[in-house]
């Protein structure tokens, strides 16, 4: 910046310096202005308040044995003590650059052109935003607009059609607002992803076809900008905002466009045959044509598959994630936990009219560990998705993992001889909550008609007992602080309770 | 297929999608018991929703049968304990 305005201002007076070697130079009016004045290879710096500072020469200036120099006005902005360490810095730069103003044209980079450079591309800059701002606001579709004219086949075929999806849209569940940005930010995603697709298959006889479709791939995007920005106001009066963010938000979403490629890339294993069957089109014409339907069905489904990744997305709680392959990873364990609550509470519901004085005796000790067992499996099954329900950790897992210690060694589990058949589950159980189900429920079908210690509870809910307790002793083994593996620990418990079992 | 320039990681995702899809695949019930290998990601992906809905659903009506067994029985019994952290979630 220094270089910028104190050149601006040496140009201006420098005419004036030059025929004046040694004279000292009249301070400008500004307040701020600071005259360092070279006099016969020693430094004078005239502030405005006409107070000399005489410097001795440096030894790095080198420059100090010319004899004429022109005086040198060193502009800041800031108080007179930041200029003279302002001063004492400028010394050596004043060395190098010093040389230039010597000759009589200044250097381009110095004056004009580097004022200009600050000048001139605020007005390019305005002037794209102001063409932005007249366009759709977004610098994506502006890029697009320029783009070469459209084709005028194309584009009205696919307004009904991106009108009609709207339609259909604003009808779903999902608002049409979401629907308009889903389209904008799939469209937005496709440019870039179509064109390279085109380009990658184009080779040099359908080059041609390939630049008509990627310019036809650009009218329609023009024309669904067109078409969203008129819609816009047809669907909800928000839309346009979202409308608005949606591109930007694009440009930063470089996960979604491969994802959408891969998307693609699944179905497509199904399909290469009749995209080969096109490739081998006869002309040209045929084959862009071909091409055109199948990348229009394909940016159809991928628009289908998007706008449900989207309804996912809103259906989990907490998912911040825009990356698909983390988004379906959360929307899993969020599915896991949700099903393990929904056992949790119908297991809840059945056992509540189950305590009858008749089998009283038993279900105290029993109702206490499967209910610290539920609330730990509750505990547990949102230990897996730690990240994302945080809040439901709170509330369960604390309680519920001290209450377990105290529970722990007085929990009549082996009646069910869990200990054997959930150790190798445990390993797995975060793995796939499906296959323990049904491994402990196979074990405890075998192992039903041996002991029971509920003697009237219907299949189901001993099966749900059996995954309780064989939970809650993972969660015994996790709990203890010296437990290193489960499976181990488990190991360990297991005989200890056996005894106080039989007792 | 996929484009050139994104190859390197279309590799890595588009086996992290397939194998998140299948997974998703066996917990939808209606998906798995439907035995089919071709379901489409946009059919996975909607059964996954409405499985989802239909989860909330269950859950809520869950809820309210527990409060509304919490409401008759004894306040201070274990099983109150047990109703209520499960309601708590």
């Amino acid at each position: 910046m220094n270089h910028c305005v104190p050149d601006f201002e040496i140009q201006m007076e420098e005419e004036e310096e030059y025929p004046i070697s040694i004279s000292k130079k009249p301070s400008t009016q500004n307040d701020e202005i600071m005259e360092l004045l070279w006099q016969n290879g020693q430094v004078v710096m005239h502030s405005q308040n006409q107070r000399p500072f005489r410097k001795p020469p440096p030894p790095p200036n080198t420059n100090g044995g010319d004899g004429v120099i022109p005086a040198r006005e060193i502009r800041s902005s800031e108080a007179e003590s930041y200029g003279h360490q302002h001063l004492f810095i400028q010394e050596d730069e004043m060395a190098s650059w010093l040389h230039y103003p010597i000759n009589e044209d200044p250097p381009t980079f110095d004056h004009n052109d580097f004022c200009t450079d600050m000048l001139y591309p605020h007005q390019n800059a305005s002037a794209s935003q102001n063409h932005s701002s007249a366009a759709v606001q977004s610098s994506v579709r502006t890029a697009e607009l320029r783009h070469p004219p459209p084709r005028p086949p194309i584009p009205p075929p696919r307004r009904p059609e991106q009108i009609h999806n709207f339609t259909k849209h604003g009808n779903a569940s999902s608002s049409s607002k979401a629907a308009a940005a889903q389209q904008t930010v799939v469209d937005s995603c496709d440019t870039p992803a179509a064109t390279a697709e085109r380009a990658e298959t184009g080779r040099a006889s359908v080059s041609a076809a390939a630049v008509k479709a990627a310019e036809s791939g650009g009218g329609r995007e023009t024309a669904t900008c067109d078409v969203t920005v008129t819609s816009s106001p047809g669907g909800s009066s928000g839309s346009a905002e979202p409308v608005q963010r949606e591109p930007v938000v694009d440009r930063k979403r470089k996960g979604r466009e491969p994802e959408d490629s891969e998307f693609q890339s699944e179905d497509v294993d199904f399909e290469s045959p009749e995209s080969k069957k096109q490739v081998r089109g006869s002309t040209s014409t045929k084959r862009s044509r071909a091409a055109e339907v199948h990348n229009l069905s394909e940016r159809r489904r991928r628009d289908r598959i998007n706008e449900k990744m989207k309804a996912l997305q809103e259906l989990i709680p907490r998912c911040n994630k825009s990356d698909k392959a983390s988004m379906l990873d959360e929307a899993i364990e969020y599915l896991k936990s949700l099903q393990l609550q929904v056992q949790m509470m119908s297991m809840g519901c059945g056992m509540v009219p189950m305590m009858f004085p008749g089998i009283q005796q038993y279900m105290p000790p029993m109702g206490m560990g499967i209910g610290m067992g539920m609330a730990m499996e509750m505990g547990m099954g949102m230990n897996r998705p730690v990240m994302p329900f945080p809040n439901m950790l709170a509330s369960s897992t604390l309680p519920a993992a001290t209450a377990a210690a105290h529970l722990g060694p007085r929990f009549p589990m082996p009646p069910f001889h869990m200990p054997h058949v959930p150790a190798p589950d445990s390993s797995r159980m975060q793995a796939a909550n499906q296959s323990d189900n049904n491994n402990m429920l196979n074990s405890l079908g075998t192992l039903d008609p041996d002991k029971s210690i509920i003697p009237n509870f219907t299949d189901p809910y001993q099966q749900y007992l059996g995954l309780q307790q064989a939970q809650l002793q993972l969660m015994q083994s996790m709990n203890q602080p010296n437990a290193r593996k489960p499976s181990t620990s488990r190991g360990q418990e297991n005989p200890e309770k056996h005894p106080s079992e039989e007792t | 297929m996929s484009t050139r320039r994104s190859r390197g990681s279309t590799r890595i995702s588009d086996d992290q999608i397939i194998e998140l899809v299948s997974k998703l695949r066996q917990l939808v019930p209606e998906i798995r018991n439907r035995r089919s290998d071709k379901v489409s990601a946009s059919k996975v992906l909607q059964e996954t929703c409405n499985y989802i809905r239909s989860l909330h659903r269950e859950v809520s009506d869950l809820s309210e049968r527990l409060s509304q067994l919490l409401t008759t029985i004894d306040a201070d019994s274990a099983e109150a304990g047990i109703i209520r952290s499960l309601l708590n979630q």
